[in-house]
C-alpha cells in the first residue's frame, strides 16, 4: 500500500473526518468544554468516541447510504464541485483532499485534469482520521490507473492538527474538503490547517450541506430527512440512531453567511456574501460550494 | 465584493489595456499587489473570488465602466456642458477600445433566460448608457424637472450610445458626430417644445370659444 500512516494521533485529538458536528460550545460543565453532537449537548471528550461509534457502524455501507439517501445526487454534486475547480486547466496541482478516504474527490481530481487538459501530473494527498474509510479508497483506486502512482497518497491524520513535518506550510496548491467539516469538532481549527498548507494564491474549497432558504422546499427536506433517511438506515445498514444523527448534524452545521465569515476568520478572501459569491448552493441550499483564497 | 476581490479588481484595470477584459487579468492583478505573490492567481482562485467563467470577466467589465463612471465625475470641471462630459466620457474608453465591443457583448450574453428564448440581452447596455447620461447630467446640474427629468435623461442614453457604437467603428469622428446628434436633439427638442406651446394655445381657445357659446352651462 502506498498509504503513508503519518502517525498515530492521541485519542484527544482525533476528532475529524466522520465525526459529526463542529460547532464548539461553552459551558460550565466542570470538564470545560461541549460540543454538540447531533441535537445533544456533549462533553468535547465523548464526542470522538460517540461519532467514531457512528461512522464505525456505517463505513462498510457508507457510499449505499449515500446512494440511497440523497438518490445519487451526491454524485452530481461532487462532479459539479470538482468541475468548478477545474483542476489541470493551467498546468498541474498539488491537491490535498482531507476527509476524503473514500477517494470520491481525489479520482474526480485526477480524471478531469487527465481528460479534459491530458494532465497526468497532478497529484492527490488523501487525508483522512479513519483509517477504515483510507482502506476503501486505497481498494478504489487500485481499479484505476492511479495505483501505484505519485499522482495519489494516503495519509492517516486530523484535519484539525496535520503534522507539520510532513504537511508543511504553503504547499499546496488546492485543498478540498467534501462532506466532512462538519464532522469535525472544531471548524476554525480546520479552516487555520487549511490556510497555514496552501500556498499563496491557492484556493481552499469546500462541499458541505448548508440551509435551504425556500420556505417549501425546507419542509419537504426537512420532512425526507428525518423520515426516510433515518428509515433507510434502518433498512440498508441495520442502524437507524447513526443516520438520524446525521441529518441532526446537518442541521447543526452554520448557514451559509456564518460559514463564509468563519472561512474569513481563517484568513481566506473570499468573494461577496451571495449565492455565486463566497459559496454556490446545489439544488436550492441543501448543499453548497464554499471557496476561499489565500492572499 | 470582499474587500479583496475589490482591491484586485481595481488592480486588473490597467491591464485590461493588454490583457482585455479576460481571466488573465484578474489572476495577474496579485502581482501588482504591494507585496506582490510570487505567481498568478490559479484559475481555481480566480473563480473564487470573481465567479466561474464568463462571470469573472463580466465583473472586470462592471468595475471598469464603474470606474469610468467615477472618473467622469472626479474629472469633470466647472461650467462643462453636456457635450464635452460625455466626449470625456468617450476619451476614456480609448485606450481599451478594441476590447470593448467584447466587453459590450459578454454584458449582453449575460441573460438569466436560456439561450434560445433570449438570446441577447440589451438590458445592461442600456442600463449603461442610462448610468452615463445620469451622471452626465447630474454633473452638469441640469434643471429638468418632472416629466423632463426622464425625457432629458432618455435622450442623451440614446445619443451617448449611438455615439459609443459610432466609436467603436470610427474613433476619430465620434465627437463630431456626438456634437451632431447633440444639435439635431436640442432642435427636435425646439419645435417638440414649440409644438406642445402652439397645442396649448389652440385647446385653450376652443374651450374659450366653448365656454362663451353657453353649450356647457
Amino acid at each position: 500500500m502506498q498509504a503513508t500512516r503519518s502517525i498515530r494521533l492521541p485519542r484527544k485529538l482525533s476528532a475529524c473526518r466522520l465525526i459529526h458536528n463542529h460547532s464548539i460550545l461553552r459551558s460550565s460543565d466542570p470538564s470545560g468544554r461541549t460540543t454538540s453532537f447531533g441535537f445533544r449537548t456533549v462533553p468535547e471528550e465523548s464526542k470522538e468516541s460517540l461519532v467514531k461509534g457512528v461512522f464505525d457502524s456505517v463505513a462498510s455501507k457508507y457510499d449505499l447510504m449515500n446512494d440511497a439517501s440523497s438518490l445519487g445526487v451526491h454524485r452530481l454534486w461532487k462532479d459539479s464541485f470538482v468541475d468548478t475547480l477545474k483542476p489541470g486547466r493551467k498546468g498541474p496541482l498539488r491537491c490535498i483532499d482531507v476527509a476524503g478516504g473514500t477517494g470520491d474527490i481525489a479520482l474526480r481530481i485526477l480524471d478531469h485534469a487527465r481528460e479534459n487538459y491530458a494532465d497526468r501530473e497532478t497529484t492527490v494527498e488523501i487525508v483522512d482520521i479513519n483509517a477504515q474509510m483510507l482502506k476503501e479508497g486505497f481498494t478504489r483506486f487500485k481499479k484505476t490507473m492511479y495505483h501505484n502512482t505519485p499522482q495519489v497518497s494516503f495519509h492517516e491524520a486530523n484535519a484539525q492538527e496535520l503534522p507539520a513535518s510532513q504537511f508543511k506550510n504553503d504547499s499546496y496548491d488546492l485543498y478540498t474538503i467534501t462532506f466532512g467539516i462538519r464532522n469535525c469538532t472544531s471548524i476554525p481549527a480546520v479552516l487555520s490547517e487549511a490556510y497555514r498548507v496552501l500556498k499563496p494564491g491557492a484556493t481552499f474549497a469546500c462541499l458541505e450541506f448548508s440551509k435551504v432558504n425556500n420556505p417549501l422546499l425546507s419542509t419537504l427536506y426537512d420532512q425526507y430527512s428525518f423520515t426516510v433517511i433515518p428509515l433507510l438506515g434502518t433498512i440498508l445498514a441495520g442502524d437507524r440512531d447513526s443516520y438520524q444523527y446525521l441529518v441532526e448534524s446537518i442541521r447543526k452545521f452554520p448557514s451559509q453567511p456564518e460559514f463564509a465569515q468563519m472561512i474569513r476568520d481563517a484568513g481566506f478572501s473570499t468573494g461577496g456574501d451571495f449565492d455565486g459569491g463566497a459559496w454556490t448552493d446545489l439544488w436550492g441550499g441543501i448543499a453548497s460550494i464554499h471557496t476561499g483564497v489565500k492572499i | 465584493m470582499t474587500t479583496t476581490s475589490a482591491k484586485l479588481l481595481k488592480l486588473a484595470l490597467p491591464l485590461i489595456r493588454t490583457h482585455g477584459f479576460t481571466r488573465d487579468a484578474l489572476s495577474l492583478s496579485v502581482l501588482s499587489l504591494p507585496t506582490p505573490l510570487a505567481h498568478p492567481l490559479p484559475d481555481a482562485s480566480v473563480t473564487a473570488l470573481f465567479g466561474p467563467g464568463d462571470d469573472a470577466r463580466r465583473t472586470l467589465v462592471h468595475a471598469w465602466l464603474d470606474d469610468a463612471k467615477r472618473r467622469m465625475k472626479e474629472e469633470a470641471a466647472e461650467n462643462m456642458g453636456i457635450g464635452d462630459v460625455l466626449k470625456a466620457r468617450l476619451r476614456s474608453n480609448e485606450p481599451v477600445l478594441e476590447h470593448l465591443p467584447e466587453a459590450f457583448a459578454l454584458l449582453a450574453s449575460s441573460s438569466p433566460l436560456p439561450l434560445p428564448l433570449l438570446p441577447v440581452d440589451p438590458t445592461p447596455i442600456i442600463k449603461h448608457a442610462a448610468q452615463v447620461s445620469n451622471q452626465a447630467c447630474w454633473i452638469v446640474h441640469s434643471d429638468a424637472r418632472e416629466s423632463s427629468w426622464y425625457t432629458r435623461r432618455a435622450s442623451i442614453s440614446a445619443i451617448y450610445l449611438a455615439a459609443e457604437l459610432h466609436q467603436l467603428t470610427s474613433p476619430k469622428t465620434a465627437p463630431a458626430f456626438l456634437d451632431s446628434l447633440l444639435e439635431n436633439a436640442e432642435q427636435a427638442g425646439k419645435a417638440l417644445d414649440e409644438t406642445t406651446l402652439f397645442a396649448n394655445y389652440v385647446w385653450k381657445s376652443w374651450r374659450g370659444i366653448v365656454k362663451s357659446s353657453g353649450v356647457l352651462v
